[in-house]
């Protein structure tokens, strides 16, 4: 029986060589940009177009507002949003819907993840929407530019306008919505109890963590909640490279980033600093003491979208502790470098360009509303891409707010004071893996044991290096 | 059941008749001691799995009871402090939630899948078991084969199939492919060939048909593993969560794990709130568990044993 | 013996199945052996409209899949975890199944609460296992507790293990695995073998019972022979679901696969193929036909060796 199953398997497998071999070409037209019909866009001409996010229940009523503001405009434009949960979701629903042209018009992304669409050839490149000066009278008599105007542009904050171009072909292929960072968080009652300052530079931050391991010798000073941030922002702090979408990729196996990151092993042997995977939670549980274990941590690193976290518990209505916030910890303070995080949106390529236009419409009215922008904001406290939101009385209102109640509006301010200081990674296929795998190479390091600390850590930089270019296929 | 025990038995190589009775009054009083013993090693046994088995359910019960800042407290406590009942009444009026749309879909999708599965799970094993054709073993193996490839990577060429048919969104999509598992007919075939083969030889004498036959002797003697398959089916509409996702997820037959893990438990962050989806999943699992209440007895049933060989 | 109507009978009750099978299994797996011997394919590249990539046909995605330099770590994991724990929990199911069969007192609440795991969302087992080995477990933060086993293990007078994170030895990572991976597959096999027991003649055990042989015996001589078929199908298909051990890992450890500081420690062979999907299909779909022929052979030893053990 084995040997008849075996000889099927054979004369299967030759079948299908042989259909793979002679598996016939016979693509492809160039990519051509859109061209709206003659006449201009038909703003009577129904329309569906679709959107996937990973908005949770109260964003998605923010969602429906800002659809239902949109439809005053465009009432023949039905626009049905769909949650596919969280990100990666998102991500392996449409990557899945490529391969049989199913994509959605618009989705909510990151990055990395408009690099993968792109390796399918599925994502609207978007320069010449934007410089499309064709002006439409929408359903309430109101006229707008169908592209972005110049006093658009200039109104998105310029670092999260950029994010839309780190692919490395010079297009731009995303708009932004809101915009997270890295911030320090600390117990501003302790560091005014002891007359501490708070670091603004990584010398300074472990001067602070020794002294504050001197006072409280069993807690850990600092909690770095993101090792992958951790280690990229070192980078270009730095300067030293970590991707690039060209030529080798994976560049980041070279001396700097091998001596800061040997430096933060010894901080973390010295039990200055512990990370999210190391401690086995984020670290803002250290930092609220919700741990109820003893182990306490002074300053978190973390992002500002998370800033509930860092919120300690009340007793009768006071905060056990006040929180400050401030920029983290810089290489060079004259250059300052922080992360820029959060979604942008991203348009489809589909056959019919009204439904191409209709979704570019959608994307830009989410990416340049003030009322959506901020009620976003105000829920999640990401900060709005927009300047002239700042302006807005409501989001002002909430702005003031700012301090250890409003830890939300604290963590937006503290986002909107370093505008200048974001910086944007390059994506391209393969920027994922590098990303996890710089994450995965701190945590390795931070917890080697050997005494041969240099020859662990380049073991670790060389394997990473590896893995990524294996799992692209270099 | 004692399958630990050591005591020795009956001591048979000695020849005298007194020593023979007295050993037997012994052997007797030992057998009696050695049942004992056997019965409590069993329960002791039982009682410990029964522990280690049960604690998750357990778990699942008193985390659905508790507030949110009690279930992230990194001791967790294993009865609740304060019993938030409200998380039940949640599940039912969430907006968010849907309970009742889901429910019904999940319930649609998991009934209809379970009755034609084992239609032709039955049909199948039947045909392994009972009849003889040519190529039998050959395609049997083949079968067994399609279960050693990960299943994961059927994932895009399914994706294409179903959409070349047209069956997006619709409840085909969420029966159709998963109607056939080689898992099952192989259990049932195991099962029927417990059967003897003299009772099928016998009934064709008779000049009963096929289908009258394994109606009436097939499947009653098979009871036990046709509801393990109906239980696991069911249990498959319940807990599937990839494919649904992928090619229905309209609201109309979204199922009840993707609704378990929607946003409607996440907050803002993304972070989920445990205590309030583990109410909803104990009230999702709770129908599952009365229908297995209600189909135990037959799977310990004593179905009927006459002729029945081993 | 074999006649003509017969035949087209088994077949006319085998079409439903088959028909499924070939749409929906056998397509896909003829799709995976193309897509294997085509080099470097990316369904997504394969899938833009406007460039057109080039995939050579050749053995190249299967070098690749040996070439991994993790290959070997997945190899091992797949095979310890198998061969340990289809074993024990054959074994456990073995005798709950014979020790519920036997007793009458508790018998029936004893049958529900081996059931329990069934109607427990894996989402809920996650938690548990957290709370026990102190894990943690997405978006919970209990970064210091030291878990239920190890509160027991204290209680006992021994040293607390460090079972899941940062630091763990591999062992601790193991026996944690086997743990779950055991308890998930138990209240399917006693269901399985409870049903089974079903099917014993009582006269049997009668016979044994005035001929006084000991339990251990009837257990090993009467019931575990005539409970053969069913055993065989319980451990060929725990070792075919064994050797595709994925989902239970990253339900312990995330989808980095090992505890903080030591990632993919506990890698398998599907969790390799599982992070190749959306990259590089090629590779994955050679990497489960590798799988394919692991799997192959040994149940091909296991039917042998079932086949001489089996009574029917």
């Amino acid at each position: 029986m084995t040997k008849r199953i075996v000889a099927l398997l054979l004369i299967a497998v030759m079948t299908i060589g042989m259909l793979t071999a002679c598996g016939g070409s016979g693509k492809k037209g160039a990519a051509g940009d859109v061209v709206t019909a003659e006449g201009g866009f038909d703003i009577n001409k129904p329309v569906t177009i679709t959107f996937y996010h990973q908005m949770g229940a109260e964003l998605q009523k923010i969602l429906a507002t800002a659809i239902e503001d949109f439809n005053k405009f465009y009432p023949n434009i039905t626009v049905k949003a769909e949650t596919m949960g969280d990100y990666d979701g998102i991500l392996n629903q449409i990557q899945t819907e490529i391969n049989v042209g199913n994509q959605p018009n618009l989705a909510y992304c990151y990055a990395d993840h408009v690099a993968t669409y792109n390796l399918g050839g599925a994502v609207q490149p978007l320069d010449s929407l934007i410089a499309n000066t064709e002006v439409i009278t929408r359903a309430d008599g109101s006229t707008e530019v169908l592209g972005l105007t110049q006093e658009q542009i200039d109104d998105f904050i310029p670092a999260f306008y950029n994010d839309g171009r780190v692919y490395g072909d010079g297009k731009m292929y995303t708009l932004p919505v809101v915009r997270s960072t890295e911030a320090l968080y600390y117990n501003k009652t302790f560091f005014e109890k002891h007359g501490l300052t708070v670091p603004t530079t990584w010398d300074e931050m472990e001067t602070v963590c020794r002294q504050i391991r001197e006072l409280e010798p069993t807690c850990i000073p600092l909690g770095y909640d993101s090792e992958a941030n951790w280690f990229i922002t070192m980078c270009e702090q730095s300067g030293s490279p970590y991707t690039s979408t060209e030529g080798d990729k994976f560049l980041f196996d070279n001396d700097v980033n091998k001596a800061f990151v040997k430096r933060f092993q010894g901080w973390y042997k010295d039990k200055l600093v512990t990370t999210q995977e190391l401690s086995g939670g984020y670290t803002s549980a250290l930092f609220t003491g919700e741990s109820d274990t003893g182990t306490r941590c002074y300053m978190c690193i973390g992002s500002t979208g998370g800033a509930t976290y860092q919120q300690p518990n009340q007793t009768n209505g006071v905060f056990e502790f006040e929180v400050g916030m401030a920029p983290i910890p810089q290489v060079d303070p004259a250059n300052p470098k922080v992360i820029s995080q959060g979604p942008s949106i991203c348009v489809f390529r589909k056959n019919d360009s009204h439904e191409t236009v209709a979704a570019w419409l959608f994307a830009k009215f989410l990416a340049t509303d003030v009322v959506f922008q901020a009620s976003v904001s105000m829920n999640n406290g990401y900060a709005s891409v927009l300047k002239s939101a700042q302006e807005n009385p409501v989001y002002k209102d909430f702005l003031a707010t700012a301090g250890t109640e409003g830890i939300q509006a604290y963590a937006v301010q503290v986002t909107l004071e370093q505008q200048d200081s974001f910086y944007n990674s390059p994506a391209f296929f393969g920027s994922s893996v590098a990303r996890e795998q710089v994450g995965l190479l701190v945590q390795k390091c931070l917890a080697v044991e050997t005494n041969d600390v240099d020859a662990a850590i380049a073991t670790a930089f060389e394997n990473a290096v590896k893995e990524c270019k294996y799992q692209v296929g270099m | 059941m004692a399958f630990k025990k050591k005591e020795a038995t009956a001591d048979l190589t000695d020849s005298s008749a007194v020593m023979k009775a007295r050993n037997l009054q012994q052997t007797a009083a030992r057998q009696r001691i050695a049942h004992i013993c056997g019965k409590t090693m069993t329960y002791t046994f039982l009682l410990l799995m029964a522990l280690i088995v049960i604690f998750p359910f357990y778990f699942m019960i008193i985390s659905s009871l508790k507030t949110t800042e009690e279930y992230r407290r990194s001791v967790p406590t294993l009865f609740p402090m304060e019993f938030k009942f409200a998380n039940y009444l949640n599940v039912f009026t969430d907006k968010d939630f849907q309970f009742w749309t889901l429910f019904r879909n999940t319930v649609f999708v998991g009934v209809v899948s379970t009755l034609l599965s084992l239609v032709i799970t039955v049909f199948s094993a039947f045909a392994f078991a009972r009849l003889e054709f040519k190529g039998k073993n050959a395609l049997f193996a083949a079968l067994l084969g399609t279960m050693m490839i990960p299943g994961e990577l059927f994932t895009i060429t399914n994706y294409q199939t179903v959409n070349d048919f047209g069956w997006m969104k619709s409840y085909t999509v969420l029966i159709v492919p998963f109607l056939v598992s080689v898992f099952y007919i192989y259990l049932l075939k195991q099962n029927f060939m417990q059967i003897p083969n003299e009772l099928y030889l016998a009934a064709k004498v008779d000049g009963t048909s096929d289908l009258k036959y394994l109606w009436k002797v097939m499947i009653p003697l098979a009871l036990p593993s046709l509801i393990s398959i109906t239980i696991l089916k069911m249990m498959g509409a319940w807990n599937s969560y990839m494919w649904p996702r992928l090619v229905a997820n309209d609201d109309a037959h979204k199922l009840i794990t993707n609704g378990l893990r929607g946003a409607a438990f996440v907050d803002e962050l993304g972070n989920t709130d445990y205590p309030r989806q583990m109410a909803a999943v104990t009230v999702v699992s709770l129908p599952l568990f009365l229908v297995f209440i209600f189909l135990r007895k037959y799977i310990m049933k004593g179905v009927s044993r006459s002729g029945i060989k081993g | 013996m074999v006649d003509t109507r017969k035949q087209w009978k088994a077949w006319l009750y085998l079409s439903p199945a088959i028909v499924l099978l070939l749409i929906f299994t056998v397509w896909p797996i003829f799709n995976t052996i193309r897509l294997s011997l085509m080099e470097g394919y990316n369904s997504t590249m394969a899938a833009n409209p406007y460039v057109d990539y080039e995939f050579p046909f050749g053995l190249g995605n299967f070098t690749r899949v040996l070439e991994y330099p993790n290959f070997l770590t997945c190899l091992k994991n797949t095979v310890l975890l198998c061969v340990i724990t289809v074993p024990i929990s054959t074994l456990l199911a073995l005798l709950i199944a014979v020790g519920l069969h036997s007793i009458k007192f508790l018998q029936k609440p004893l049958q529900t609460i081996f059931f329990m795991p069934y109607v427990t969302n894996s989402i809920a087992i996650g938690m548990v296992f957290a709370a026990m080995f102190n894990m943690v477990i997405g978006g919970s933060t209990r970064p210091d507790s030291v878990g239920i086993v190890n509160n027991i293990l204290e209680a006992l007078g021994f040293d607390y293990i460090n079972w899941t994170n940062a630091g763990s030895s591999y062992g601790a990572n193991l026996a944690v695995m086997v743990v779950y991976i055991v308890w998930n597959a138990l209240p399917f096999k006693i269901l399985v073998l409870l049903g089974g027991l079903q099917g014993i003649n009582k006269q049997y055990y009668e016979a044994a019972r005035v001929d006084g042989t000991k339990k251990s015996r009837v257990l090993w001589r009467i019931t575990v022979p005539l409970l053969s078929p069913m055993l065989a199908y319980v451990i060929i298909t725990g070792f075919i679901g064994g050797f595709k051990e994925y989902s239970s890992i990253v339900g312990i450890f995330g989808d980095t696969m090992g505890p903080a500081g030591n990632p993919y420690r506990m890698d398998t062979m599907v969790g390799f193929i599982y992070r190749a999907i959306g990259k590089q299909e090629g590779t994955a779909s050679a990497a489960a036909l590798i799988l394919f022929g692991i799997i192959f052979v040994v149940t091909m030893i296991n039917l042998a060796v079932s086949k001489k053990k089996t009574h029917y």
